[in-house]
């Protein structure tokens, strides 16, 4: 299978289940982001969301890191500027997921 | 040097609904991404204490704030059904002219009447 086919095929099968969890964090969100901080320690440190969050976050990064290197083969010219950029989103992608699963877990 | 245009034109098409919802599908695409990568800064904040939250908490009880929370709800109700538009155009549905315009308005609508609906039903959620 080609490079461009494989990342097609991780694109759509991120998407797909991409969507069903920002459903579900679109309505935690709206329902807890004006809360004191008990409440959204509460919700945070509550094992069920915790692990869900945690999902949610690793498949969207995933997806919009391939999304992103998507549109940087649009619109940057320069090779080595968009293998840097690629390296620095796909580097973002894996750093703030981690160190967010971290802190979930110590919450 | 490489002197070959970069697609696409965006700038010398006339505007219609499907190319504003295709370029308003990686706008909202690359906003979302950044407003959970401040979402995650928000979670990292949280090990600081009570004290520190205070900030935050003024933040999102602002205009801003609100401001924040609303033009997430949208970028994200409109990722979500732009999401479920392309999964059509993956199984070969809805390529028609005609439908394409119908769909790239549902899209458009859809996501405003998303925000409104859960951002005033906010309360009761949870």
């Amino acid at each position: 299978m080609i490079k461009a086919t494989r990342k097609w095929i991780l694109l759509k099968l991120s998407s797909l289940l991409m969507v069903p969890f920002m459903i579900w964090f679109l309505i935690k969100f709206v329902s807890v982001y004006d809360k004191d901080y008990q409440s959204v320690i509460e919700f945070f440190s509550n094992q069920s969301s915790a692990i869900i969050f945690s999902i949610f976050i690793i498949i969207t990064f995933f997806h919009s890191a391939l999304s992103i290197s998507e549109i940087f083969e649009d619109y940057i010219d320069n090779e080595k500027t968009r293998k840097f950029a690629n390296m620095m989103v796909y580097l973002s992608s894996l750093i703030i997921p981690a160190i967010t699963i971290i802190t979930l877990v110590k919450l | 040097m490489n002197n070959n245009p970069l697609s696409p034109h965006i700038q010398i098409y006339n505007w219609h609904i499907s190319s504003l919802v295709s370029i308003s599908h990686r706008i909202t695409g690359v906003i979302n991404i950044l407003t959970l990568t401040l979402i995650c800064f928000w979670i990292w904040a949280l090990l600081f204490g009570n004290e520190g939250y205070d900030l935050i908490f003024k933040f999102f009880n602002s205009f801003l704030g609100k401001f924040f929370a609303i033009g997430f709800i949208w970028s994200y109700s409109f990722q979500i059904l732009s999401e479920v538009r392309h999964w059509f155009w993956d199984l070969g549905y809805g390529f028609e002219l005609n439908t394409t315009k119908i769909t790239g308005a549902l899209v458009i609508v859809g996501s405003v009447l998303i925000t409104i609906f859960l951002y005033s039903i906010r309360g009761i959620l949870i």
